[in-house]
């Protein structure tokens, strides 16, 4: 059987995903040895337009993205959104909430007009995606049992709970036992709890899980004495997508 | 077999005396809070901490541990498979009664039907040294209603009450009569012994009983009150997030994972622990949730505390430790709910 061939593509971000591939270090061989990498900037020169399995880094943010994500949709048999940018348009959506005109004028200051720009959207708001890879960056644990499953042909284990099962089971001390908040009530793991786990509050990185009880986090955050405004903040920061974060 | 006396001039040496004898894990300071951890020599003896009021995670995770290797397997059938049994010799120091009782209640789980090989090479190899404790930890512990503040019988090795100088030492077992054989431990004599009963009679008063019944009725009063509204109305708050379950000490639910290699024949099975309160939990194949509710999740942990456990395995299925309220964020109480179903009785 021929090996499975993979295309790395990026849009809008900071390429931290894909250096995050690079970073599995002990399993790269591995993956050397299961799949041929035809596309990959961060790594190869090689370019190839035909490939099995897509992935793709960051989120939409031009109307001139959409035709280039389309025929990488109708190349690859598996597309995968690879990284918070690219599963909910991360960071990258705060801009639609400050309006997006006044975020280029920050950044591009007078040569704003330049540049062609659009609100931000992840991947799926485009064209289907088959899996994700959540987080920003990404755990490289979770990529290999992407790359596993997808060439086993079963069903990623990814978790569909909230950070804190991952917090309790590494016996950290909550942050909120600690005066502070955190969002990892309703994001979800599979980062090991990353940020608890080194004194940080969980800023969902990883998206929300699918029944998040976003109410009951609006009413914990208040009775930490955050305004309106604040828990509207924490919400945006990495998941502007979602309903919770717009009213 | 009589109890003895450990000054504490000699508490350093009874530490290195447990070391002698494979891993010791007692009480450590964790941030503002308390966890067991492994004390890896006798320049260690400074972190234990046997003042410590409660620990995050209980004891159990030293006899089932949040991730462990079931098996490991190579190629297609039952020829590449072994089975990963492990366990070493280990003391655990410092484990209050209520923890005592939660881990008997995790033996009798663990060794009815089919027996867990995991569980019991672990436990097997567990000595445990009990320490007695005066005052609850903090407002959510209510053991004294679940008849868990003092040790189960049989249900340690050593038993240790602080006398202020020195510990009042019961002794249960063989193993325990061994390690007590030492000129560090010497006789009890009629102060040590009115001693100790000054300390449970203050302890007594200290544990005051926070459940308006007798627990013998809990889990009829939970059966009366299956339909009531109180679980609707705590769990209006709840992430289900399953940290009730994890820091719980009588929770003994565990998932299984097969973990592969990137050649996809080879890898290891894994369990890890699981929870009744994640959404994914009773998901079955063909994808029905048949507890799709947070209320229903949440009821469900409340029986298995107050009623299951106790009709399977003959006991009890919640110690009182309080943890699962300490540590809820959204503080939600198994006590208040075990309040509540008082008044449910015809409502
Ligand atoms: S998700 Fe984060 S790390 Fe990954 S590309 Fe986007 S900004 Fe970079
Ligand atoms: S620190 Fe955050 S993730 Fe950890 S238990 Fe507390 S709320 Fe959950
Ligand atoms: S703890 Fe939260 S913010 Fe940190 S990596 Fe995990 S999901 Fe992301
Ligand atoms: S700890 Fe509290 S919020 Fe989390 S699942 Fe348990 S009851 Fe619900
Ligand atoms: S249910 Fe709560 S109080 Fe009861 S044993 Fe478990 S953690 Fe302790």
């Amino acid at each position: 059987m021929a090996k499975p061939r993979v295309a790395f593509h990026d849009f809008t971000s900071c390429e931290g995903c894909q250096l995050q591939v690079l970073n599995c270090e002990d399993e790269i061989l591995g993956i050397l040895a299961a799949v041929d990498i035809v596309n990959f900037r961060e790594a190869i020169d090689e370019k190839s337009e035909d490939y099995d399995i897509a992935f793709i880094e960051g989120a939409i943010t031009r109307d001139s993205d959409i035709p280039r994500l389309q025929e990488i949709r109708q190349r690859a048999k598996i597309l995968v959104a690879l990284g918070a940018c690219a599963c909910t348009g991360g960071l990258n959506v705060l801009k639609n909430f400050r309006g997006i005109e006044a975020s280029m004028k920050t950044v591009y200051g007078e040569a704003a007009g330049w540049y062609e720009t659009s609100a931000a959207r992840p991947i799926d708001a485009v064209v289907k995606d088959d899996a994700k890879v959540h987080g920003c960056p990404i755990p490289t644990e979770e990529f290999l049992e992407l790359v596993k499953s997808v060439l086993a042909g079963r069903t990623p284990q990814i978790p569909d709970y909230p950070v804190c099962v991952e917090c309790k089971l590494r016996e950290n001390v909550c942050l909120y036992h600690k005066g502070q908040y955190c969002m990892g009530v309703v994001a979800r793991a599979g980062c090991k709890a990353w940020c608890p786990s080194y004194g940080g509050r969980c800023y969902a990185c990883r998206g929300l899980i699918s029944d998040p009880n976003n109410k009951a986090a609006k009413e914990i955050l208040d009775e930490k004495g955050l305004t309106i405004q604040n828990v509207l903040d924490e919400f945006r920061l990495f998941n502007g997508v979602y309903d919770v974060a717009k009213e | 077999m009589l109890p003895k006396v450990l000054s504490k001039d000699r508490f350093a040496d009874f530490v290195a005396r447990l070391l002698g004898g494979g891993r010791v894990f007692a009480p450590v300071a964790k941030g503002p809070q308390f966890a067991f951890a492994e004390i890896a020599g006798p320049d260690e003896v400074s972190r234990i901490r046997m003042d410590y009021d409660i620990s995050i995670l209980p004891p159990k995770k030293l006899f089932m541990p949040q991730r462990e290797t079931l098996l490991t397997f190579k190629d297609k059938g039952p020829e590449g498979v072994r089975a990963e049994v492990k366990s070493q010799p280990t003391a655990i120091l410092g484990v209050h009664p209520y923890d005592l009782h939660a881990i008997a209640t995790l033996d009798a789980a663990f060794s009815k039907g089919a027996r867990d090989a995991y569980y019991l090479a672990k436990r097997g190899a567990t000595t445990l040294i009990g320490l007695n404790v005066k005052a609850p930890a903090n407002e959510n512990q209510f053991a004294a209603d679940m008849n868990a503040i003092d040790p189960p019988a049989g249900g340690y090795d050593l038993f240790l009450t602080d006398l202020g100088d020195r510990y009042y030492v019961e002794i249960s077992t063989g193993a325990g009569e061994a390690l007590a054989d030492d000129d560090m431990f010497t006789p009890a004599g009629a102060g040590d012994h009115k001693g100790k009963r000054a300390y449970d009679a203050a302890k007594a008063a200290h544990f005051t009983r926070k459940l308006p019944y007798d627990t013998r009725y809990l889990p009829e009063l939970l059966d009366v009150s299956y339909d009531s509204l109180i679980w609707e109305a705590a769990a209006r708050r709840c992430f289900s997030c399953g940290t009730c379950t994890n820091v719980c000490p009588t929770c003994y639910c565990f998932d299984v994972l097969d973990k592969l290699s990137m050649d996809a024949h080879s890898g290891t099975r894994e369990r890890i622990w699981d929870s009744c309160q994640l959404e994914g939990f009773a998901v079955v194949a063909g994808g029905e949730n048949f507890r799709e509710e947070r209320p229903s999740r949440l009821r469900h942990r409340m029986f298995r505390k107050g009623k299951y456990i106790f009709e399977r395995t003959g006991r009890t299925g919640c110690v009182g430790c309080g943890r699962c309220i300490t540590h809820c964020v959204a503080k939600i109480s198994i006590l208040e709910a075990f309040q509540q179903i008082a008044d449910q009785v015809g409502a």
